[in-house]
């Protein structure tokens, strides 16, 4: 275990306390939520759907344009809205709302139990994966399987195969096709590969799954193309290209959330009896932040503030940059290291990270001491 | 009426629109059709108020044009209305006090309740022009296609309501059947309707009105105090030939039905209960579960998750720590207490983490 040496150990004494006061920011946040919040997510549903329509109108208005020179022009600005459009619906709307964050409204297009989100996967299994086992288990092998998608080596602790030397290659691809990664994750190929799934339990855990891929081809590659006509190859390309930079931004965010170089994973015995104090812990341990401004956390979805959205992860996440001072202070007081870096400081070390780890590795000499307070 | 009442079955589409259901996403059709018609929506009745009135000295009717996904109701019935206060949105139950209009309009009379969130928001906040989200019209309580015999309605309170409705449906009948309507006020002041129903009385001769007050002394031809056996013999003839309807609070109509379930030719009631104020945290509650037509026992004080799942109910769970969401379900009535905070919680709710969350009262969920 990389016990990083910048967290001092804690007494249970002292767990306790830091856990109270993580508790007192979250219900004192709690109690305001209202209007503000309100106005705020829809606001963001109001830029999802006039950059989405915006987007798409530039796609099929660029054929026409060329007439006056502005192909490029006008495609490549439909491209970047289309994008920005689908960054916005699935990281600050649909990630968010998925995660129940404004159930409290009671609003049934804002369920985050019902609503559907413009890629790939399915919210069924986003839930599963992400909601529960991803966040219940942050960054503990074996149980999280977001730690390297099961495709990648980021950490020392996994067991390294001949195949991870290939994996700085994967991951530009895995990262250009993150959304179909993320759709097949929860149907464990590699399970059903070695004989341990059934080809009918596979059967019917696809079935849910390529209807929701099906849907995403017809609409992105096949609907809006035939709408554009004569213009179908130019509104094709359009949206893959879009598709593509959504991709590539969602994988370095979510990176970026876990996989820094302080970011720690942890044994399963590390949650057998997990204290609250000791979950909020694993949480902070696991988890880093990107220093930005309003840009960046509106569209990293507030990933920006991965800590926060993992102490509070059904928080409506407009709210962890208010909360962001008081929790890095009581991290401090209780001299516990809050990891925050600029996004190319972040990402400069998850692609350490997968170049290094390409590579068979040993995890630095194991210390005792997050175990002790384990158990 | 204006607790929360279950919400009704959403009845199947028609065909053009399942099959081009698959194409469309509700929130993105609602989204933009609302740009052009607030009221226009995939598939949820909404509702513009159109016009208020004032009908006493704390309640207001007021006239709303729905949509096309409305379908309708009988006199006597309730529908479920919800509007945004504070960033959420609340929803109760109101009976319909109009018998159907030409124009599809409805019609429902709101009395604001001492610290009730909705009933002060659409008596006080809500304007001409707003847009309410309504459910289906629901409730057992109607009147046959052709009445016959001798009828009466005991009302108290808001549940002058539904009675208010079917009197009216009479009248514009010309009043086929003879009918007596008693309607009890703590005071002359909350009465509402009281010219309308003497007008009623004075043009129809099969239609006679009594007023009761429980906390004020009569004046003229009013009566006074509760419902009893007493002031039901003095008020009302021929008791046995009597098919009677009664809405109110619970203590009313459950004294309504003592006093008059043998009795009557008929007797059919529906009741009402104001929030419970004192909530305790041990003993048992009565879990409906909506969804699977079940009611369990369950303990207080516990967690829903782990109760259910001791009466052998598996409700899907994630977490077990309130934050996956994965336990949420749908909360229509009771009260829970937070098991972190303690906070007790008295909203109808979208989703209520049963992991963290215990009954603090009987409660129905969709499960």
């Amino acid at each position: 275990m990389n016990q990083n040496p910048r967290n001092r150990l804690l007494s249970a004494t002292e767990l306790d306390g830091f856990a109270a006061e993580l508790d007192a920011v979250r219900a004192r946040t709690i109690a305001t939520l209202g209007q503000r919040d309100a106005d705020y997510i829809r606001g963001i549903v109001k830029a999802v759907r006039y950059t989405e329509i915006g987007g798409r109108v530039l796609l099929f208005a660029s054929l026409p344009m060329a007439f006056a020179g502005l192909f490029w022009a006008t495609w490549i600005a439909g491209v970047l809205m289309l994008a920005l459009s689908k960054i916005l619906e699935n990281m600050e709307l649909g990630h968010n709302v998925i995660h129940g964050q404004y159930d409290w409204m009671n609003d049934p297009h804002l369920n985050g139990k019902t609503y559907e989100w413009d890629i790939a996967g399915t919210s069924a299994s986003w839930r599963k994966t992400h909601n529960f086992q991803h966040h219940t288990y942050t960054n503990v092998r074996g149980m999280d399987d977001d730690i390297g998608y099961g495709l990648l080596r980021i950490f020392p602790e996994q067991r390294w195969r001949p195949f991870f030397l290939l994996q700085p290659f994967i991951a530009v691809v895995f990262a250009l096709l993150f959304e179909w990664g993320v759709a097949i994750q929860d149907l464990k190929l590699g399970r059903w590969w070695a004989g341990k799934t059934s080809n009918a339990q596979m059967r019917k855990a696809f079935k849910p799954v390529g209807k929701k891929m099906l849907r995403q081809v017809l609409k992105d590659y096949v609907v809006f193309p035939l709408l554009a006509g004569p213009f179908f190859l130019a509104v094709l390309a359009g949206n893959v290209v879009a598709n593509l930079l959504r991709n590539l931004w969602t994988f370095t965010i979510i990176f970026c959330g876990h996989f820094t170089a302080d970011a720690e994973t942890f044994p399963k015995e590390s949650i057998r009896n997990e204290s609250r104090g000791h979950w909020y812990q694993r949480q902070l341990r696991g988890s880093s932040n990107l220093a930005g401004g309003r840009l960046l956390n509106v569209m990293s979805g507030n990933l920006s503030h991965q800590i926060e959205h993992h102490f509070y992860p059904d928080i409506p996440a407009n709210r962890y940059a208010e909360m962001a001072p008081e929790v890095k202070a009581i991290c401090a007081r209780y001299g516990q290291h809050y990891n925050t870096g600029s996004l190319p400081r972040q990402f400069g070390q998850v692609i350490w990270r997968i170049l290094r780890h390409a590579w068979p590795s040993r995890p630095p000499r194991v210390s005792a001491a997050f175990q002790a307070q384990a158990g | 009426m204006n607790a929360l009442v279950q919400p009704p079955i959403q009845r199947p589409r028609n065909r053009l629109k399942r099959l081009v259901q698959p194409l469309v996403v509700p929130q993105v059709f609602d989204f933009w059709a609302s740009k052009v018609n607030r009221i226009w929506s995939w598939d949820r009745p909404l509702a513009r108020i159109t016009a208020r009135k004032g009908e006493s000295a704390d309640a207001v009717t007021l006239w709303l044009q729905p949509n096309r996904h409305w379908e309708g109701f009988q006199p006597g019935q309730h529908l479920n209305v919800s509007a945004q206060i504070d960033g959420v949105r609340v929803t109760r139950s109101y009976s319909l006090t109009h018998a159907s209009t030409t124009d599809g309009r409805l019609a429902i009379t709101v009395k604001g309740v001492e610290g009730g969130k909705l009933s002060r928001y659409l008596c006080e906040r809500a304007r001409i022009g707003d847009v309410l989200e309504i459910g289906q019209a629901f409730g057992e309580m109607t009147l046959p296609p052709s009445p016959q015999g001798n009828w009466l309605f005991l009302a108290a309170g808001s549940g002058i309501t539904p009675l208010l409705s079917m009197t009216r449906a009479l009248a514009a009948q010309g009043m086929p059947v003879p009918l007596t309507l008693v309607y009890w006020a703590k005071t002359r002041d909350e009465l509402c309707f009281v010219d309308e129903l003497k007008k009623l009385a004075s043009d129809h001769a099969n239609f006679s009105v009594h007023f009761a007050l429980t906390r004020e002394t009569a004046v003229g031809d009013e009566a006074t105090g509760r419902l009893s056996e007493a002031l039901v013999q003095t008020l009302v003839d021929d008791l046995s030939s009597r098919q009677v309807f009664a809405c109110g609070p619970g203590g009313f109509v459950d004294t309504a039905r003592a006093l008059l379930s043998s009795t009557a030719k008929s007797f059919h009631a529906e009741a009402f209960s104001p929030p419970p104020r004192a909530v305790e945290d041990s003993g048992n509650v009565q879990v409906v579960l909506a969804a699977s037509g079940r009611t369990l026992t369950l303990p207080r004080g516990k967690s829903l998750l782990t109760a259910l799942e001791a009466e052998g109910f598996k409700p899907a769970s994630g977490c077990r720590m309130g934050i996956c969401n994965t336990c949420a379900c749908g909360k229509s009535s009771g009260v829970t207490r937070h098991l972190h905070t303690g906070e007790l919680f008295h909203e109808p709710a979208s989703a209520l983490k049963l992991c963290i969350s215990s009954a603090s009262t009987d409660l129905v969920l969709d499960l």
